[in-house]
């Protein structure tokens, strides 16, 4: 992650709050990361045609520490969303280096797409970061593999991929609810609807 | 035939003795053997789940045979139940014997118990074992077995799905196949997969569905190949260590390194599915790929520079080189070869001055030539300028001997670098003075006055026509033999008499002809044409032409509409009428005539030769009517009718020649022949090789006499037919007879009619398309030269598809091309990319390894190259 701080800068500590110019932005690329994240969803599955009539147990794979919803302000929510999305991408991290590592170089095009899903999903941690970061405030953008669920083995190459596909139907819910999220703090922040 | 009675008068009581005594001695050893097979005790049972195998261990005394049952424990299926001989392990001291199960161990319980047999005498059963399957109550969760297995491509495998309990089992799906399946207990279905295909790059998916469609659970199985490396080889670039290339399948091509040069190395590549090794082995002088040169540098000179480099290794000091070096100007390339001991600077000669270059690199062993090393970075140089080639210069002199000195812009590989402007002088051969002027670059005339030195040139000179063809026009002179100079062929618009813009080419000497060819020529325009002789004297006037390169008439007056052309010989003309105005000229209408001869004057001509003739003929009828006596006497004398004593009736027919037996005849046509005498020629027999090459075998029919028919002053016009010797027809023909008729009708060369004869196959191809044009079609196909594989292919394509499909059904499926065949490459990649069917390759050396001395004890005959499976 070391050159993806690097890449972007992190505002000024003496900077003024986000303006809807940035809310507007990260709602855009939340949109896009969801966009893609439903490509990858929907490739994969073509990939693994039994999937399609698999139906995961259990619930959520990234959990946040709880913030009541009604009780909580706009950057508490968001900064909510940016500890979900860090889990994300250690659980997106933790399939590119085990599907490395079972099946190597795999399709070309899910291999892109998986690269891309991973670069949004940076992209979208530096924006949230910044959109919160003030002098009193210093978020990470790394990925945090703390809490989430990692295949025991067991379960084979099997347990893999339907672990696989669970991260993926994670990803694709996190992305939307941060769309959501995050449109919700740029209207708050006087920022006009983002087509 | 014997047969048993009971004789009731015998000794009853001695037999029913003597049966009772039998049955009690049957019972009696049937109870010992009883005692003696003992019930097998302490079976235990171990398992290997991967090979599926039951390993069954018991002790049962010095049994030998025993009568084996496994059975599924749940549905009391019977599984396996024969006889098997095992004999006691002198290791353990127990009978030991293993059994592979078709299905996965896990899949249910298994039952077993053995009794031991001899002949039809059994033991009791042993106690029954269990084996317990994965299909227990407490084991609540869908399971599906075996795990993540590997095969190879076509193997059978069995899988087996142990549905959630509470659950209804659905199906098991292999890949996207529903399959069919078997019950193996409450909750344990199985199924078959045969002859299974490869898998993608993630495996096969086994899944199993409960049946509500929902997926259960699954596995994951790799079908492949055993891995096939190819392209095996050794080779040094710093002439120490050894650089090792190898290829797995469509992976990119693989390399490593070993430090030293061990001579002989052998690649292992191993996966679950098998093994294959290469070896090469090579002297370290003869698998030298030089590195790329480095630090190219140059030192250039106008026509020659000396390109240096470097070495990366010392090593390269003493080895001797050949190094190519690509050389590239103005999109040239072209390459120069040189060698030598640790080649490190080369002179390139023959460059152009003031030349941009490029140049590369590449170098290869002198001796034991292995490969190019790569081609070194580009490195580019200048040449120097020198000074440039002098100018192509001519002079125009005008009437007042006024006029210009003009000379051609220099290429720029004339100019042989920048150009900084010319310099031109002028002096009189008698005079000692000169003028000097220099011009800029961009100057190519400078005007003169020579009235003081000039010497007039002849006008008088005649004027000859120059022709233009499609080369130009084309000039022509005589040579003076005594001449060696070069010419010079000057030309201008004709129109020009004023310091003309005039052009001019150089004509080597012994030339008598140059085609004059330029863009600047234009149609309607009239040029003058002058050859001078060149030489370090004056130029001298030789020739001069004039033409047009298309002639055009100008009509100077607006108002013009006719033209005449008067002179034109007999022949065609395009005549085209252009009108100009100050903007040009259109595209003009072309009109065309053709010149013929005046006919009427031709008849008149005949008619009066006709006439001519008949009146002459008339004369001499009339001549010779009055004069009829006398040229009767003089042409017809009346002949005396011979008187011969004797009835000799006169015949009119032939007189019939009998040449001897065995005898050739030919006719031979003489020069000298005369037409009122006949000849006949008899040739010797002998005579008929050294010329006839066997004519006479056909020509003649040397068992019967031929016959020569000689009809004085008759001449038989028909034409000789061919023979066929199996024709019917031949024995209409007078040819065709045994009896071979030659009419001689003076000198009738008759060989040709002899064609068909003298070349039967010939006769057979030319004669039989007209009787079956089919055939001639199939002779075609086999020997006719004329017949491409393309006709001869669809020829037979029709008649006989096979014959068409075969051959390229051999050519499609040929497989035994190493590493072509597709599915094998394709395997190779999963093979390749999944950690569990291939380990990282090892590169062992020959000597140290016991893996590889294994290997080698494992080797076939064949020297280079095994394939083990495992």
């Amino acid at each position: 992650m070391a050159d993806l701080e690097q890449r972007e800068q992190s505002p000024a500590l003496d900077s003024p709050p986000p303006g809807p110019t940035q809310t507007g932005r990260a709602v855009s690329i939340a949109r896009l990361l969801h966009h893609e994240c439903g490509l990858l969803l929907q490739l994969y599955k073509e990939k693994e045609s039994f999937l399609s009539s698999y139906s995961p147990d259990g619930g959520r794979m990234v959990s946040p520490s709880p913030v009541p919803q009604e009780e909580a302000s706009g950057e508490q929510r968001v900064e909510r969303l940016h500890a979900a999305l860090r889990q994300c991408l250690g659980l997106l991290h933790s399939v590119l280096l085990k599907e490395e590592d079972e099946w190597g170089e795999q399709e070309e095009d899910y291999e892109t797409l998986k690269k891309n899903v991973r670069h949004r999903l940076e992209h979208l941690l530096l924006s949230t970061r910044g959109l919160l970061e003030g002098p009193d405030t210093t978020l990470e953008v790394t990925p945090d593999h703390q809490g989430t669920e990692e295949p025991d083995g067991a379960g084979g190459l099997f347990g893999l991929k339907v672990w696989t596909y669970r991260v993926l139907l994670e990803l694709h819910h996190w992305a939307d609810h941060a769309a959501e999220t995050l449109h919700v703090f740029h209207t708050e922040r006087g920022g006009a609807a983002v087509l | 035939m014997p047969h048993l009675s009971v004789n009731p008068s015998s000794k009853p009581n001695c037999s029913t003795v003597w049966l009772i005594s039998v049955l009690l001695g049957l019972l009696a050893v049937h109870t010992n053997a009883n005692d003696v097979l003992t019930v097998p005790q302490q079976v235990s049972l171990s398992t290997n789940m991967d090979s599926q195998q039951l390993s069954i261990s018991w002790l049962a005394g010095a049994a030998t045979t025993f009568d084996l049952m496994i059975l599924r424990t749940e549905l009391n299926e019977n599984v396996f139940y024969e006889t098997v001989s095992v004999m006691v392990s002198q290791l353990s001291g127990r009978h030991e014997w293993n059994w592979t199960s078709v299905e996965p161990l896990q899949c249910t319980s298994l039952s077993i118990k053995i009794r031991s047999r001899e002949g039809q005498s059994t033991s009791e059963w042993s106690n029954t074992e269990i084996l317990q399957g994965s299909d227990l109550p407490s084991e609540e969760e869908c399971q599906v077995f075996p795990l993540d297995r590997v095969v190879p491509v076509g193997a059978n495998t069995t899988f087996c799905c142990i549905v959630k309990e509470g659950n209804q089992f659905g199906s098991i799906n292999y890949g996207k196949t529903v399959m069919n399946t078997t019950r193996l207990s409450r909750r344990s279905y199985a199924t078959t997969v045969v002859n299974q295909g490869l898998s993608g790059s993630s495996g096969t998916n086994v899944v199993c569905y409960n049946n509500f469609k929902g997926t259960e659970n699954g596995v994951v199985v790799f079908v492949g190949y055993p891995p096939l490396p190819s392209d095996f080889v050794c080779e040094t670039h710093d002439l120490t260590s050894a650089d090792i290339y190898f290829e797995l399948v469509t992976e990119p091509k693989k390399e490593c390194r070993v430090d030293h040069w061990e001579g002989n190395w052998t690649l292992v590549v191993v996966n679950p599915l098998g093994q294959y090794s290469l070896t090469d082995s090579a002297e370290l002088s003869h698998r030298v790929t030089p590195v790329a040169p480095e630090n190219l540098t140059s030192v250039a000179h106008a026509t020659n520079a000396t390109v240096l480099w470097q070495w990366k290794y010392d090593g390269y000091s003493s080895l001797a080189l050949v190094c190519q070096v690509e050389l590239t100007s103005q999109g040239y390339k072209t390459n120069h070869t040189f060698s030598g001991v640790g080649l490190r600077a080369v002179v390139l000669p023959d460059l152009y001055p003031y030349e941009d270059y490029s140049v590369q690199v590449r170098c290869g062993a002198q001796q034991n030539f292995w490969k190019w090393g790569s081609w070194s970075e580009t490195m580019s140089f200048k040449t120097s300028s020198i000074v440039p080639e002098a100018p192509d210069m001519w002079v125009w002199m005008n009437k007042d001997y006024t006029g210009q000195v003009i000379w051609k812009p220099l290429t720029r590989r004339q100019s042989r670098g920048l150009m900084t402007g010319y310099e031109v002088t002028l002096w009189s051969p008698e005079e000692s003075l000169q003028h000097t002027e220099i011009l800029p670059p961009d100057t190519f005339a400078v005007p003169v006055n020579l009235t003081q030195m000039a010497t007039a040139s002849s006008d008088n000179m005649v004027m000859a026509t120059a022709v233009y063809t499609d080369s130009g026009f084309f000039l022509f002179w005589q040579s003076d033999v005594n001449t060696t100079c070069a010419y010079v062929v000057e030309w201008h618009n004709a129109s020009c008499k004023w310091n003309c813009p005039v052009d001019w080419i150089k004509v080597a000497p012994g030339n008598t002809n140059v085609s004059i060819e330029s863009a600047n020529f234009q149609p309607g325009v009239r040029y003058d044409f002058s050859l001078y002789s060149s030489s370090s004297e004056a130029p001298e006037l030789l020739q001069r032409w004039q033409g047009y390169m298309q002639e055009l008439a100008n009509l100077s007056d607006p108002g013009s509409r006719s033209y005449t052309v008067k002179s034109l010989s007999e022949g065609s003309y395009k005549f085209t009428v252009k009108a100009y105005t100050s903007a040009g000229e259109d595209t003009g209408a072309t009109a065309s005539i053709m010149l013929e001869p005046f006919t009427d004057w031709l008849i008149l001509e005949i008619l009066a030769s006709l006439g001519v003739t008949a009146l002459f003929l008339v004369i001499v009828t009339f001549l010779c009517y009055k004069k009829r006596k006398w040229v009767k006497k003089a042409f017809y004398p009346d002949i005396p009718e011979p008187k011969l004593p004797g009835d000799w009736s006169r015949s009119q027919a032939p007189l019939d020649v009998k040449p001897p037996h065995h005898s050739l005849v030919h006719m031979v046509e003489r020069p000298e022949w005369d037409s009122s005498k006949e000849a006949l020629v008899v040739i010797p027999e002998e005579d008929e090789d050294e010329d006839g090459q066997g004519i006479g075998d056909e020509l003649v029919d040397t068992d019967e006499p031929t016959s020569l028919r000689y009809y004085n002053q008759v001449v038989d016009e028909r034409p000789i037919r061919p023979r066929y010797p199996d024709s019917s027809d031949s024995s209409a023909s007078s040819l065709d007879s045994a009896r071979t008729d030659v009419t001689y009708t003076g000198i009738q060369t008759s060989g040709s009619s002899f064609v068909f004869q003298l070349d039967p196959q010939g006769s057979s191809e030319g004669h039989q398309p007209q009787a079956d044009p089919s055939s001639v079609q199939e002779e075609g196909e086999v020997t006719g030269p004329r017949c491409n594989l393309e006709s001869l292919v669809m020829t037979r394509a029709q008649r006989h598809p096979i014959l068409f499909q075969s051959p390229r059904l051999l050519v499609a499926t040929n497989p035994r091309a190493p590493g072509k065949w597709t599915p094998r490459w394709t395997m190779g990649k999963v093979a390749a990319v999944h950690p569990l069917l291939v380990p990282p390759p090892q590169l062992l050396p020959l000597s140290s390894s016991s893996l590889m001395e294994r290997i080698i004890q494992r080797r076939n005959d064949s020297p280079h190259h095994q394939q083990q499976h495992g």
